[in-house]
C-alpha cells in the first residue's frame, strides 16, 4: 500500500517535473524571439558581411509557411550552424503563438524575430522594396550579398538550386 | 496585464497587432496625454467641429479604455435609407456599432453586438461587415477565429430594435465542424435576399481524410429570406479557392449575385473566378476573371472589388497580382456575356501598393487603393467618367506614415466617401463625390 502511495507520489513528481520542464522550454522558445524593427534588417546584413545567408518570412496566419518551416527546421537539425534568418510577418504580440509553432517544427533554439512596429509597409520595404508582402517568402544572398528572392513554399530542391553553398 | 492590453489596444488597434514594449507604451500614452489633452482644447470647446481625431488623442481626453470608432479594429461603414452612417469594428473580442447622422464628424456611444467575448477577426482582409436593412433591421457578419489553426467560425447577428440590442450572435456555416470558415462577405439584394459567402475547408478536410490532395480552400455560401431571422442550407460554389483572400459581391438582376474572388487554376496559379449565385442554390456563368498568372503557392492576402457597370451583366473590378501577365493593381471591366475582360489596365505597379475598392455614383466611377512610397502610405484617388475607358490622373485623399486599414468606398444616395482607419488620424470618413 505505502509502495503503491509511494509510487503514485514519484509519479506525480515526476509528471509536474516534466509540465514544468515544458513550461520552461516553452518560455525560453518565446524569448528567443527578437524585435524585427525599421533597423533590424540592415544590422543583420552587417552582422553576415562577407557570408552567404538565407532569409525566410512567415506569420502564424499563413498555412503553407508551416510547409517550409518544417523543412528549414530539419535542414536546421541536419546543420545546426547554417546561416538562416527567420522572420516573422506577424505582431511580436503574438509571441507566444509563434513560439508554439516554431516549437513544433524544432526552431524554438534558434533566434528568430517578429515584426516588431504596427507600420507592416515600412518593415517590409526595409527588408526587400520590391516584396508584395506574400508569404512565405525567402531570400538568398551570397558571400558579396547579391540577392534572389523566391515566393511561395521552398522546397529542398529549389533550397539547393537557390542557395548552392 | 489587462492595463497593458488595453492601452496597446488604444496605441495599435490595426490589423490585430500591438505593440511590442509594455514599458514603452505606457511611457509614451503617460506623454502624450497632457500633449493630446492640449490639442482637443479647442475641440472640446467646439463640439460641433469634432473631426476624425488619433486613437491616442481619444483616449487621453475620454479615458484609456474608452470604446470609440476611432480605436475601433478594422471598421466597415453603410448607409441606411435615411442616409444616416452606420460603422461596425471589433474592440476588445466584442464586435460594437456606432452611428452618425453628420456623415463621420460625430458619433454615437458604440453599442455591443456579441454580449460573450469571443475572438472576432480584424484585419485588411477580415473585418465584421455591415447592412441596414430598408426597415431599419441591422445586419451584421464577421469571422471568430477559433484557435491558430486557421480556423473560424462565420458569425452572424442583427438588431430589429433600431441597433438598440442585437440578437446573439449565430454561426451561418451549417457543417458543424471546427475547420476553416473565413473570410466572410454580406450583401443584401434590393429584393431583400441576404447572402453571406465565405471561403470553407470542409472539402478540404474531407479529402484530407480520404488521403486525397486539395488545393486551397472552397466558396460557400448562404441565404436568408428573412433578414436573418433564418438561413437556406448551405452551398458550394467552387472547389480549390485561395485560403485568405476577402471575397467581393455585386448585385445581378433583382434576386442574383455576382462574386469575384480569388481561385486556384491549374497547379498553382491564384487569379480571380467570377460566378452569379442564386437564392435558391444555383451557381452559374462560372469563369475565370483575370488571367495574370500568378504561379504562387502562398497567401497573398490581396482580395479585388467589384461593382455593377451600367450594362447588365458588366462589372468594373479591380484586383491584385504578382504575376508574370499582370503585376501590381489592375481595373477592367468584366462582361459575363462573352467571359472576357476589356480595358484592362495597370492602376499602381508599386510593390507596397494594393487592396483598391471602387464604387460608382451619378455615372462617376471611383476608385481608391492603397500606395506605398517607402516611408509613408497615400490613399490614392482615381476618376473615370466613360465606364473605365479613361481615367483621371491619381490624386492622394490622405496620407499616413504610420500604420493603416485597408481603404473602402461607401456609396449613398447622396454620394461616394471613403472610410478608412489608421493610428495617425484615427476614422477618417471623407466626401469624396464634392470636388
Amino acid at each position: 500500500m505505502i509502495n503503491k502511495r509511494l509510487g503514485h507520489a514519484l509519479l506525480s513528481a515526476v509528471l509536474i517535473l516534466g509540465v514544468a520542464d515544458i513550461a520552461l522550454a516553452d518560455n525560453a522558445s518565446a524569448d528567443k524571439i527578437q524585435d524585427f524593427g525599421p533597423q533590424t534588417f540592415a544590422q543583420l546584413k552587417t552582422q553576415f558581411a562577407g557570408k552567404a545567408f538565407v532569409v525566410s518570412l512567415w506569420s502564424v496566419d499563413c498555412a503553407p509557411c508551416r510547409v517550409e518551416l518544417d523543412m528549414l527546421g530539419q535542414m536546421k537539425k541536419a546543420a545546426p550552424d547554417f546561416p538562416l534568418v527567420v522572420i516573422s510577418t506577424d505582431s511580436i504580440e503574438k509571441r507566444e503563438d509563434a513560439a508554439d509553432i516554431l516549437d513544433e517544427y524544432q526552431l524554438a533554439d534558434e533566434i528568430t524575430w517578429m515584426f516588431a512596429d504596427s507600420f507592416v509597409e515600412r518593415l517590409r520595404f526595409s527588408i526587400d522594396p520590391g516584396w508584395y508582402g506574400e508569404l512565405p517568402r525567402s531570400y538568398f544572398y551570397d558571400a558579396e550579398h547579391n540577392m534572389m528572392s523566391h515566393s511561395g513554399i521552398l522546397t529542398i530542391e529549389k533550397f539547393k538550386e537557390l542557395f548552392p553553398y | 496585464m489587462l492595463t497593458f492590453h488595453l492601452i496597446s489596444d488604444c496605441l495599435r488597434p490595426l490589423h490585430g497587432r500591438h505593440l511590442p514594449d509594455c514599458i514603452k507604451t505606457v511611457r509614451r500614452f503617460l506623454l502624450a496625454t497632457p500633449l493630446a489633452l492640449t490639442a482637443l482644447l479647442p475641440a472640446l470647446l467646439t463640439p460641433s467641429l469634432a473631426q476624425a481625431q488619433s486613437c491616442e488623442a481619444v483616449r487621453a481626453a475620454q479615458g484609456a479604455e474608452t470604446i470609440s470608432v476611432h480605436c475601433g479594429g478594422a471598421p466597415s461603414a453603410t448607409f441606411d435609407h435615411n442616409n444616416q452612417l452606420w460603422v461596425a469594428f471589433v474592440a476588445d473580442k466584442h464586435v460594437y456599432v456606432s452611428r452618425s447622422q453628420d456623415q463621420g464628424n460625430t458619433f454615437s456611444d458604440p453599442v455591443q453586438v456579441n454580449a460573450v467575448a469571443e475572438d472576432a477577426e480584424f484585419n485588411g482582409e477580415n473585418r465584421p461587415k455591415i447592412i441596414v436593412a430598408d426597415n431599419g433591421t441591422v445586419l451584421l457578419s464577421w469571422t471568430t477565429k477559433t484557435s491558430n489553426r486557421f480556423t473560424g467560425e462565420i458569425r452572424f447577428s442583427r438588431s430589429t430594435d433600431g441597433g438598440r440590442s442585437f440578437e446573439p450572435p449565430r454561426t451561418v456555416n451549417d457543417d458543424g465542424l471546427a475547420i476553416g470558415h473565413r473570410f466572410d462577405s454580406l450583401f443584401l439584394t434590393d429584393t431583400g435576399k441576404l447572402y453571406v459567402i465565405w471561403i470553407d475547408k470542409r472539402d478540404l478536410e474531407a479529402s484530407l481524410a480520404r488521403s486525397e490532395d486539395y488545393p486551397g480552400a472552397a466558396i460557400y455560401y448562404t441565404v436568408s429570406d428573412n433578414l436573418g431571422a433564418s438561413f437556406r442550407p448551405n452551398v458550394r460554389v467552387s472547389h480549390n479557392s485561395c485560403e485568405c483572400c476577402r471575397i467581393a459581391v455585386a448585385p445581378h438582376g433583382d434576386n442574383n449575385i455576382a462574386i469575384l474572388w480569388r481561385q486556384i487554376f491549374g497547379d498553382q496559379i491564384r487569379d480571380h473566378a467570377i460566378a452569379v449565385l442564386s437564392p435558391d442554390g444555383m451557381v452559374s456563368d462560372l469563369s475565370r476573371a483575370t488571367v495574370d498568372d500568378w504561379q504562387i503557392d502562398a497567401c497573398p492576402h490581396h482580395g479585388p472589388t467589384m461593382v455593377p457597370a451600367s450594362s447588365d451583366g458588366q462589372y468594373h473590378m479591380s484586383w491584385f497580382s504578382a504575376g508574370t501577365i499582370h503585376s501590381g493593381i489592375h481595373y477592367a471591366r468584366y462582361d459575363l456575356a462573352s467571359a472576357a475582360p476589356a480595358d484592362i489596365i495597370k492602376v499602381d505597379g508599386t510593390p507596397g501598393a494594393g487592396h483598391p475598392s471602387l464604387a460608382t455614383f451619378d455615372g462617376t466611377l471611383y476608385l481608391v487603393w492603397k500606395g506605398f512610397d517607402g516611408m509613408s502610405t497615400p490613399v490614392q484617388l482615381m476618376r473615370s467618367h466613360d465606364e473605365g475607358h479613361s481615367w483621371s490622373a491619381p490624386q492622394t485623399v490622405i496620407t499616413t506614415d504610420q500604420a493603416s486599414d485597408h481603404p473602402l468606398l461607401i456609396t449613398s444616395s447622396e454620394g461616394v466617401f471613403l472610410s478608412w482607419s489608421s493610428q495617425q488620424h484615427g476614422y477618417v470618413f471623407k466626401e469624396l463625390s464634392n470636388d
